[in-house]
């Protein structure tokens, strides 16, 4: 049986949803999915719309090729129909890097793509299965990375100290990937770490053969990227730590002191770089010190996100910007041992007021857990009520803060009410766009 | 009229699923070449042969089948899939509300379930999980109806999910509506619209329920007999707006008819009332002929399928269709002369921007072909070429009048590999396309503009007016495609771009 239940209004597409994403964060890199012909276009798209507008990127949505199976292949196996696929798909598209992904239509009837896309392997094609029914999105990054480490980046003996890989950030999934990469890599190479991202600005895939030369690898969420970390370590002898990706002053300065420490800089190098960087963030901040004050901007925060965003979110509202952590909803950990060690991660948030942390999949069910962590109105003539409030969440809660009357900002996939283009909210510099970005909405009606 | 009846039959709902478009209809759906060629290989059925070498992907029934259904009032959707299927809801899932809205009807959360198949359910079945998330939905949103989408996995496991609707039928209070729409069973997408009216016609078309009055009226029935007598249903479609709508209503009223725009966006009460019409009248073929052939079997409503009123002179030939029904022909051709006279006088100036200009329009097959005779016949404009998500009987009496001989025809649904290359050689100054294909027109720098859109009008007089008026638009300033073409790559080859796109068509292998 199975051990996993529906899920209403999921957060997620499926596994090969997932490849795609993370192909088209990849440079010059071409999809050819086995499967029938609208899963490819249908997934893309929902990447295209719901994260931020982040188009299809070089060869998506209906661009990408497709073995186009039908009922006949179904019955009699469509092996020889991908072969002619992909000997076309050389002939009209040019890429560093082709990628044979499978739908759930073939490897149900035991298509073997992986073997197919093998006898192409001197043509840079490589094969993955990924059908929907292996999960969700983050299993798809998962699969895809792990071949990418396996068969396409080429160890390298000597390994070089200050250099790090970065897994878990999901293209797509999340919106601001390439905007959090950017600033993680400028703030680590001013601690003299350079940094290995697959999606972030100057990469191609001629530099991800050469990632073998890492001596870190930095597992930045707790539901993406362990399986690729663990596989280069297999494949590249480099270890990998988890950890999360950081939001704000606080959260950013350990981040580097954890991470500097680990490859041995000089702790006195990093201090002067989160003085400077503290300083820059903090000169910036003060502009909406007056406004904040004067007329309480103050809010209730309710966050609800996978858990790659969920605590990080949380801590940046409540240990930085001072709202108060009311509660937290996190969408995507199924496995009661995953939650009871997630649910740790909330010991470090400093406010008076402790979040109340729920495990929700249902999307329905947000405004129930809501109600009922707050004592209900009962007509008194003096209500404490829970206002005001601000959801910080995906796309998705949007009805929810209209019937809370909330302030609302969709930070966390699926995100269509906005565009995303390079911004970011990791670090220091992407947590100021947030704090633009939330009270922007208080202010928008002025 | 009703002429499909006569070479078509409709009674399927015997049937847990309809019959796919390709056995149903006859589709081609691979083409390259020009129109005359096209004709005589569609009427030798060669034409429905071919497919091609390279394939991109296309669209999916499931998609198209849910977002008939998706559309009604106060449902909820359960996808019993994957996670993936129909995963685009995340970002087009508000886009219910706006649609409502502008439909002024009471604002719906959307709400959606995926079964969330895995790989354990493949093998034992997915049938329970679809029991669990029924149950859900009728508990937690005591909707009207509960669509259960049915995609591959379980259409290839065998999932019996009728049975289970059979077992809970009449136990909830939301009717349940299986739709049978697994991908990977039709290529041809437009499946999706025959197998969500099928679910529509087996569930939830009842016979009608007649309450006695308290004060009883013997001409009751005589009234109501009177009353539908005037009453044409417009059947809306997922790419009209409401402007449209509006628009369409306006020209039908004007008649002195009643008009009634179903079946999206309506509730079940309102589909439970379809019969109660005296004419149906379709406005794009390619959706709605499974439904209207049917309710002319059942209920003997006399349909009208034959053009979409895009563009003044299918405008006025679906109007006229529909006024020699009633016999109003003299009506018809008093508002036709009112109208198209203010209309042309205001096209004039577009048309002097546009007259000479190439153009070059992709989409659905009716959609395109009465789409670019406006843009030929009325604005002046030199039609190169048209490419049709595919090609079947609908089109046989509007294409060959409105299309010339040689035409450059490319029939592929989706494909921009082969519609870049094709618009590469033939250069077209302006290119109006189906959603998917401008954003990669715009990357090889012509202008365009879209052909269709839920927040744009398009149809009728109105419609004409504002499309001429968008063309223009697009030409004011060409520098956004300019500057994207400039900067932004393109994965096709040169090679490829330049070659003839016949090479990628072949004949379909022998099953």
């Amino acid at each position: 049986m199975s051990t996993s239940t529906f899920i209403e209004r999921s957060k997620f597409t499926c596994a090969l949803g997932g490849a795609l994403t993370t192909l088209a964060g990849l440079p010059r890199t071409v999809p050819i999915v086995h499967a029938s012909g609208g899963c490819a276009g249908a997934l893309s798209g929902a990447y295209n719309v719901a994260a931020g507008y982040r188009g299809v990127g070089y060869c998506g949505g209906g661009m990408i090729p497709t073995s186009n199976i039908a009922e006949n292949n179904i019955v009699f196996g469509g092996e020889e129909r991908l072969e002619e696929q992909i000997e076309n798909t050389l002939v009209a598209l040019d890429a560093d890097l082709y990628v044979v992904l499978t739908g759930c239509q073939v490897e149900i009837i035991g298509d073997d793509a992986v073997s197919v896309a093998r006898r192409f392997r001197g043509d840079n094609v490589i094969g993955v299965s990924t059908p929907g029914f292996l999960g969700n999105t983050f299993k798809g990054y998962d699969e895809v990375l792990t071949a990418i480490v396996g068969e396409l980046i080429v160890p390298v003996a000597n390994k070089d100290p200050l250099t790090v890989n970065l897994f878990g950030v999901v293209p797509g999934h999340d919106v601001f990937f390439r905007g959090n990469l950017d600033e993680l890599t400028r703030l680590l190479a001013r601690v003299g770490i350079h940094t290995n991202t697959f999606f972030g600005t100057g990469e191609s895939i001629d530099r991800i053969r050469g990632y073998g030369d890492a001596s870190l690898s930095i597992v930045l969420s707790p539901a993406a990227g362990e399986k690729p970390a663990r596989k280069f370590e297999e494949v590249h002898g480099t270890p990998f730590v988890l950890d999360e990706l950081p939001i704000g002053p606080t959260a950013t300065a350990e981040f580097l002191r954890r991470i500097g420490g680990k490859l041995g800089v000089a702790p006195a190098l990093i201090e002067t770089v989160i003085a400077d960087e503290s300083g820059y963030y903090y000169s910036y901040f003060e502009r909406i010190v007056d406004i904040y004050s004067d007329v309480d901007f103050q809010r209730y925060a309710i966050v609800s996100a996978d858990s790659y965003y969920a605590h990080t979110l949380t801590r940046f509202l409540a240990n930085d910007l001072g709202w108060i952590p009311h509660l937290t909803a996190i969408n995507d950990l199924f496995d009661d041992d995953e939650r009871a060690e997630y649910l740790k991660r909330f010991d470090d948030i400093n406010s008076e007021t402790k979040p109340v942390v729920v495990f929700e999949t249902n999307a329905g069910q947000l405004l129930k857990h809501v109600r009922n962590s707050w004592a209900r109105n009962k007509n008194e003539k003096y209500y404490d009520a829970l206002s005001p409030a601000y959801v910080v969440g995906t796309g998705i809660e949007r009805g929810l803060a209209e019937k809370l009357g909330a302030g609302f900002l969709a930070v966390a996939f699926p995100v269509s009410n906005r565009v995303i283009l390079h911004k970011a909210i990791t670090g220091f510099s992407g947590a100021l766009t947030l704090v633009e970005d939330l009270i922007t909405n208080l202010v928008a009606a002025r | 009229m009703s002429k499909y009846s006569e070479e078509l039959t409709y009674s399927f709902t015997g049937q847990v699923a309809p019959p796919v478009r390709e056995t149903r209809i006859g589709v081609c759906a691979a083409y390259c070449g020009e129109c005359s060629e096209l004709i005589s290989d569609v009427q030798s059925g060669c034409a429905q042969l071919q497919e091609r070498k390279f394939a991109q992907s296309g669209g999916c029934q499931l998609g198209l089948a849910v977002g008939i259904v998706s559309s009604l009032t106060n449902v909820v959707v359960i996808i019993h899939s994957p996670l993936g299927c129909c995963s685009g809801f995340v970002g087009s899932g508000g886009l219910r509300k706006t649609m409502r809205a502008s439909k002024g009807k009471r604002d719906e959360d959307f709400v959606w379930i995926h079964t969330n198949l895995d790989e354990m359910d493949v093998v034992s079945g997915g049938i329970p999980k679809l029991r669990d998330a029924i149950l859900y939905a009728e508990r937690e949103y005591h909707p009207d109806a509960i669509v259960i989408a049915n995609s591959c996995v379980p259409g290839i496991i065998g999932d019996d999910i009728d049975s289970l609707v059979s077992e809970l039928d009449g136990r909830l209070s939301a009717r349940l509506v299986p739709v049978h729409c697994e991908g990977f069973k039709s290529r041809y997408v437009a499946s999706g619209y025959d197998s969500a009216y099928h679910g529509v016609l087996r569930h939830l078309i009842d016979p009608l329920v007649k309450y006695e009055k308290a004060v009883p009226d013997e001409n009751q029935e005589l009234r109501d007999r009177l009353r539908y007598s005037r009453v044409v249903n417009i059947l809306n479609v997922g790419s009209n707006s409401n402007g449209d709508e509006v628009e369409l209503s306006r020209l039908v009223s004007a008649l002195g008819l009643e008009p009634r725009v179903i079946p999206l966006h309506t509730s079940l009460d309102d589909l439970a009332r379809l019969r109660e019409a005296a004419l149906n009248v379709s406005i794009c073929a390619t959706h709605d002929d499974y439904l209207l052939g049917h309710l002319k079997e059942r209920f003997g409503t006399p349909y009208i399928i034959d053009t979409l009123p895009i563009g003044i002179t299918s405008t006025s030939r679906w109007l006229r269709l529909i006024a020699e029904f009633f016999h109003l022909e003299a009506e018809a051709e008093r508002l036709i002369e009112l109208e198209t006279a203010d209309l042309r006088e205001a096209l004039k100036p577009f048309r002097k921007v546009l007259e000479g200009k190439k153009i070059f329009v992709g989409g659905g097959e009716t959609r395109i072909i009465t789409t670019a005779e406006f843009f030929a016949k009325e604005l002046g404009m030199k039609l190169v070429g048209i490419k049709a998500h595919n090609i079947d009987r609908f089109v046989e009496e509007i294409g060959p009048d409105l299309l010339g001989d040689e035409l450059h025809v490319n029939v592929a649904a989706g494909q921009p590999a082969e519609e870049l290359a094709v618009l590469t050689q033939l250069k077209p100054d302006l290119y109006c396309g189906h959603s998917g294909a401008n954003g990669w027109v715009s990357r090889i720098g012509i202008p365009n503009l879209p052909l269709f859109g839920q927040a744009l009008n398009y149809m009728g007089y109105g419609g004409a007016y504002e499309l001429a008026r968008k063309a223009v638009k697009a030409l004011k300033n060409t520098n956004f495609v300019k500057n994207v073409s400039n900067n932004v790559s393109l994965p096709l080859r040169d090679s490829w771009l330049e070659r003839d796109t016949k090479l990628n068509i072949k004949e379909a292998a022998a099953v």
